[in-house]
């Protein structure tokens, strides 16, 4: 076989081909694992990670997000690499990635690399080929820093785990919520070779984990975990759906994020859902809250939504849609309430609510001293009392609440959401967005 | 009527004028306790009064490096690591009142006693102050860690690697707190970081330690040749972060909020949009 492209393609025109190709990856975290330089090479990484740069829609750089070919073997109806599309197609070489990478990383431009692909012959050959890249950065480069590859669902689970074993971070994606969705929108892929790469890199983590408590020196297997994505807004699955699927996998899985994104139609595809006002910004957005609860907040999806009330309040966010829907339990005095109690107050999150514990050790809280500590008042006043008065002279009632809630936001000074509160985004639609313009051919502006 | 006058001496605020440094501060403090006349009336104050008190005294104060490493060593000891490099970073911070806010929240610690958890104290105002000068200090140096480029400078002898040279203009001196995050990272590169508005420069040979040089008030920061492959890494960078960019969720709202137009001014891929 021969590859398709020409292979003297200079190499910012590759830069450009595969960056585009994989800008609708979400993942760009280089959080999780924290290592010290060896003085050998460059390069350490750093455990909460570092946003490098932000890309004109607010996203942010941390990686070299890239695939490592945009050529393709499957047709999946979402995916602007699918092989029935007609895009310029263009392939790195293993070195080309290595230097750029390097050069990158030493001018502080990226964190590390991240390395996708479509899918070149076989899953085999292109897992070989992502391989062969991060072993030659890492043993011949002696780069020390961040680096995230893709999983290739489908191949030989020894390459995946010889990978696993060179990068901080593997990750393979869901696509979809269900395996109907799946089967309906990726007619090649399948949930099953979705799920068992998953579960060797959840056992592999695992089994070095123990490893590692036994020789210290045992090499690190994927340190910074797995994470996975989801498309949101191309079939019609009800939120309660998507996150119970996302706890599973938290639980189940030990995924260290699940990563959600709002659909875009780059290829006009007749069976997916047009979307005239952009992509779902606000669902996603909510998602992403309803996530931080799950992980950080000790909610169960069962206490957010149920089978009858499936989908999120688009008006108010998760934590206080929940609040108000159990002022039984509010309102809760700052001063006595125990830490759990004091998370699930909105405006109050992890940090406030570990300064609130540590500083009324010495003497009681008073509003002020909560403002001090960073609590956002105007959203926790309705829930809180300290030594037992409240803020304000409230009624506790739901309805009186959200409509205060929404009315700040509807003057624009409640909640902060990144983009219009009606779930669009700034930009109006334009005659170029209509035919794709922007997607893969026209890289230049 | 002799012993009155002596009261209302006492009773007025002493005003120490401390330089506008980590060892002005902390001399500062060093005489502040050296006094022993309780901490009561007693101020610290960087740099000149503009409105002179009437009935205050003021003191000024020269900075020493005995007296600064004589309470750093005890603050260590005493408060341990974590309170200090608060207080150090509360130090850097480009409001004046901080000189006030560390002396006030030494004083929680050490005199009335709330020790190694004074940071914990938000209820003190000055130690709300100085957590707070303290938190703007370290998030710029987080800023700074991540937006910082470098450039590459002609090497001395073709093949070689050139140093890095980056320029920053932060509000607060987080030079000190940047440098250790680079000399982990980068410990084979020579590389340079240089505060515009300080006129400091930090600065790290390859695999050695990193150190200070301020280069005095008149420095003037002269061109310099970029090695020959810098503008293709610049352009490539610029090509790739335009590439990366969805057009459909373009907001640049939320791009300025997550990185402040302070920082992207010294940036290499938002430089010529600006």
């Amino acid at each position: 076989m021969e590859l398709r492209i020409a292979p003297q393609m200079a190499v910012m025109d590759k830069l450009k081909i595969l960056g585009e190709a994989a800008k609708y990856d979400v993942s760009c975290s280089s959080s999780g694992s924290s290592r010290k330089n060896d003085g050998q090479g460059i390069g350490n990484t750093v455990a909460a990670g570092l946003c490098h740069s932000f890309a004109a829609d607010g996203r942010c750089i941390s990686l070299l997000k890239i695939l490592f070919t945009n050529e393709c073997i499957y047709d999946c109806r979402y995916c602007v690499n699918r092989c029935s599309n007609d895009v310029p197609r263009a392939s790195f070489t293993p070195d080309e990635v290595c230097e750029l990478t390097m050069e990158f990383y030493r001018r502080n431009y990226i964190e590390g690399l991240f390395l996708s692909s479509g899918i070149l012959y076989s899953p085999d050959y292109t897992m070989e080929l992502l391989c062969e890249t991060v072993h030659r950065l890492r043993t011949v480069h002696r780069f020390q820093g961040y680096i995230h590859v893709k999983a290739i669902p489908g191949a030989d689970p020894l390459l995946i785990q010889r990978t696993g074993y060179l990068v901080d971070r593997m990750s393979v994606n869901l696509e979809m919520a269900t395996a109907e969705g799946l089967r309906a929108i990726a007619p090649n892929k399948h949930r099953k070779n979705i799920l068992k790469p998953m579960r060797q890199i959840q056992n592999g983590i695992t089994e070095n984990k123990n490893e590692i408590t036994l020789y210290k020196h045992a090499p690190h297997f994927c340190e910074a975990g797995q994470s996975t994505q989801m498309v949101i807004g191309a079939l019609p699955e009800s939120d309660y759906q998507i996150m119970s699927v996302a706890e599973n996998l938290y639980d189940k899985f030990s995924l260290k994020r699940v990563y959600y994104s709002a659909f875009v139609n780059v290829n006009e595809d007749r069976e997916l859902p047009a979307l005239a006002g952009g992509p779902p910004l606000l669902r996603e957005h909510r998602l992403y809250q309803a996530d931080w609860l799950l992980r950080f907040y000790g909610f169960k999806v069962d206490e957010l939504l149920t089978e009858k009330r499936p989908n999120f309040n688009i008006a108010i966010d998760p934590k206080a849609d929940w609040a108000v829907r159990h002022l039984e339990c509010f309102p809760v005095e700052i001063n006595r309430a125990d830490y759990q109690m004091l998370l699930r107050i909105p405006g109050v999150g992890v940090k406030s609510a570990g300064r609130i514990v540590a500083a009324r050790r010495f003497g009681n809280l008073t509003f002020e001293d909560l403002k001090k500590i960073g609590v956002v008042l105007k959203r926790a006043l309705y829930f809180i009392t300290c030594s037992g008065r409240m803020m304000y002279p409230t009624r506790m009632d739901e309805n009186y609440i959200v409509q205060n809630l929404t009315y700040q936001n509807r003057m624009g000074k409640g909640e902060k959401l990144p983009f219009l509160s009606d779930g669009t985004s700034y930009r109006q639609m334009s005659l170029f967005d209509m035919d794709g313009f922007d997607d893969g051919r026209t890289a230049v502006s | 009527m002799e012993d009155d006058r002596r009261e209302t001496y006492n009773m007025e605020d002493k005003y120490l004028i401390c330089e506008d440094s980590l060892e002005g501060i902390f001399t500062g403090i060093y005489e502040a306790y050296a006094l022993r006349e309780g901490h009561q009336h007693l101020h610290i104050q960087i740099g000149e009064e503009e409105n002179l008190r009437l009935f205050a005294v003021y003191l000024h104060i020269l900075p020493d490096p005995v007296k600064t490493d004589k309470v750093a060593q005890t603050l260590k000891r005493r408060l341990g690591e974590h309170v200090y490099h608060t207080l150090c970073r509360a130090a850097a911070s480009c409001h004046l009142d901080k000189g006030e806010a560390v002396y006030r929240t030494v004083v929680d610690a050490l005199t009335a006693g709330s020790g190694r958890r004074v940071m914990e104290n938000l209820k003190n105002p000055y130690v709300a102050r100085c957590f707070e000068l303290a938190r703007f200090t370290a998030n710029e140096a987080h800023y700074e860690t991540e937006f910082i480029r470098f450039q590459e400078l002609a090497a001395k002898e073709p093949g070689e690697n050139g140093v890095l040279f980056s320029r920053i203009g932060p509000k607060n001196n987080v030079v000190p707190f940047v440098m250790p995050h680079f000399a982990d990272r980068l410990s084979i590169e020579n590389f340079m970081v240089y505060d515009e508005h300080r006129k400091l420069f930090g600065v790290h040979p390859a695999k050695e330690e990193w150190y200070l040089v301020s280069a005095g008030e008149d420095f003037v920061l002269k061109e310099f040749a970029l090695s020959e492959k810098e503008e293709g890494y610049q352009e490539l960078f610029r090509a790739f972060h335009r590439a990366i960019g969805i057009k459909s969720r373009e907001n640049k709202k939320l791009q300025r909020q997550m990185c402040a137009y302070r920082y992207q001014d010294y940036m290499t891929e938002f430089e010529q949009k600006r």
